[in-house]
């Protein structure tokens, strides 16, 4: 059986941990290093993904104020926050280890797989295409990967225990005023292993089952290791340049191309209102929020929905809103899926006002 | 000409992996673009960064970055070479990758020696196509368009 390695660099500064990305990628496309689970921990961290600007997706000021460290990824996806309540997990692989090219497939995979060692704890995480892992519609896991060459790193968070109210003041989001209200529809496309389980969940206990999710899946040996002497070299050059305001700064776009927008309207089914992120350069919606007063059943739906609307063109709003609902048995009494559609289009012709967020 | 439904023009240069490739225009500098091996591989691509004009990219050192379905990685350099500069285009709408991979170039670049001696280290012509067809067998590449 082959034998892959897991390291553990415990709790680090943002810049060393992304650095660390760098290294360890690159001395896996080098074949220097097997094939490696790493684990790893960050101080309180404003972590964008690799295409996103800080201006856009940060609070720079509320991050500075609270001593929270800004950075850039070098994995995809979107800003998140990270501190020492959340454990991440990472896979260093050669593309010849997940037998197919597919890129949606690998991510596909390995999130099954990081699901299945979150369900051991006693809760039913299941993979949400577009790259979250969730439990019962409410995402406890959020992921991203980089790729260079033959090599790929794939990388996840596993939140548990959050705060989720520094998690919304951190991110540029339409709850950034934090009404008791916005908290509560956040609290609930989000959800922590603590609060699932009742209790502090046993850290050892969560690696072990990670480590075995991905041993099984894999057909693998993990043994415990140390970075290698060329790991290390590659580190300190990689460090030189992310711990800098340059890396950072990399992609760096006004927040007002990226405008958060918002609209809420009175329909038969009742109140909805939509907030988006909306990306002026490409015309794309990068993330729409749903709050208001309505039925709507099974519960999940709304973030379901909200993941399925990620990054969406503009002219692709409405036929993504049809085929969403055409593929599922929803009951929302009388509001409709063209009632989406509406609120949206309304936000996008309707910048945000205080007296819209309540 | 194809193989496995992905296209392939013999006119350009490529990489030995078929990743990316090149076109020498009118003003002497080169065209770089994906393959449609690559757009298939990577999905919808949402983002595209190319690094300012007058940037030095050695070789092994990209050109531009791109991302789809939360993957960021790469777009390959094999030559030493200056950004002169980017698609707008395709900035704008990072999705032309997909939809027609040969026409949506990415950036155009000065390389540092000649032009001939940058394309020497790239397969071009029917050894390219001989390549490419390989590539996409020994991987099941069927390329799909957007």
């Amino acid at each position: 059986m082959k034998s892959w390695r897991v390291l553990d660099t415990g709790l680090r500064p943002p810049a060393q941990n992304i650095a660390l990305n760098r290294a360890l990628l690159e001395a896996r496309q080098a074949e220097e290093v097997p094939s490696t689970l790493r684990f790893l921990r960050f101080t309180p961290s404003a972590l964008l993904g690799y295409h996103q600007s800080a201006e856009q997706e940060l609070n720079l000021d509320y991050c500075k104020a609270n001593h929270i460290a800004v950075q850039r990824r070098i994995t995809g996806g979107g800003a998140i926050y990270f501190d020492e309540t959340q454990i991440g997990w990472e896979l260093y692989l050669h593309k010849r280890d997940v037998g197919t090219t597919d890129m949606q497939a690998i991510s596909k995979r390995i999130c099954h797989a990081a699901a299945t060692a979150i369900s051991a704890l006693g809760v039913d995480a299941r993979f949400r295409p577009r790259n979250d892992i969730e439990v019962d519609g409410r995402k406890i896991s959020g992921t991203g990967g980089a790729f260079d060459g033959d090599a790929l790193l794939f990388q996840g968070t596993l939140l548990v225990d959050f705060d989720i109210e520094k998690m919304l003041r951190v991110l540029r989001i339409p709850a950034e005023k934090l009404s008791d209200k916005a908290i509560a529809s956040a609290r609930e496309r989000v959800a922590s292993l603590k609060e699932l389980l009742g209790c502090q969940p046993d850290v050892v206990q969560i690696r072990s089952n990670i480590i075995e999710a991905f041993e099984s899946e894999f057909g693998v040996e993990f043994h415990e290791d140390e970075l290698t002497l060329s790991e290390h070299a590659r580190y300190q050059v990689a460090l030189r340049e992310i711990d800098t305001p340059d890396w950072i700064d990399l992609v760096s776009r006004p927040a007002d191309g990226m405008p958060v927008l918002e609209a809420v309207q009175k329909f038969a089914g009742g109140l909805l209102r939509a907030s988006v992120a909306f990306d002026t350069l490409t015309q794309t919606l990068r993330q729409v929020w749903f709050t208001g007063d309505f039925f709507v059943s099974p519960r999940r739906t709304i973030a379901d929905l909200e993941a399925a609307l990620r990054d969406t063109p503009l002219d692709k709003l409405e036929s993504r809103i049809r085929a969403f609902f055409s593929g599922r048995q929803v009951d929302m009494l009388s509001l409709a899926p063209a009632d989406f559609v509406t609120v949206v289009r309304l936000a996008l012709k309707q910048p945000l006002t205080d007296s819209v967020i309540q | 000409m194809e193989c496995n439904g992905c296209e392939f023009r013999p006119e350009l240069y490529y990489d030995d992996q078929y990743q990316i490739w090149v076109r020498i225009e009118d003003d002497g500098s080169l065209a770089v673009g994906m393959t449609d091996i690559s757009q298939t591989i990577a999905g919808k691509i949402l983002h595209v960064r190319v690094r300012r004009p007058g940037t030095l990219r050695p070789a092994g050192k990209p050109v531009a970055t791109i991302e789809s379905g939360k993957w960021a990685g790469p777009v390959p350099n094999l030559f030493d070479c200056t950004i002169d500069s980017a698609n707008h285009e395709v900035l704008d709408k990072p999705a032309l990758l997909n939809m027609q991979p040969y026409d949506a170039w990415i950036a155009r670049v000065r390389p540092a020696k000649t032009a001939q001696e940058a394309l020497a280290v790239l397969i071009t012509g029917e050894a390219a196509y001989a390549g490419y067809c390989e590539r996409c067998r020994r991987d099941d590449i069927r390329c799909k368009r957007l």
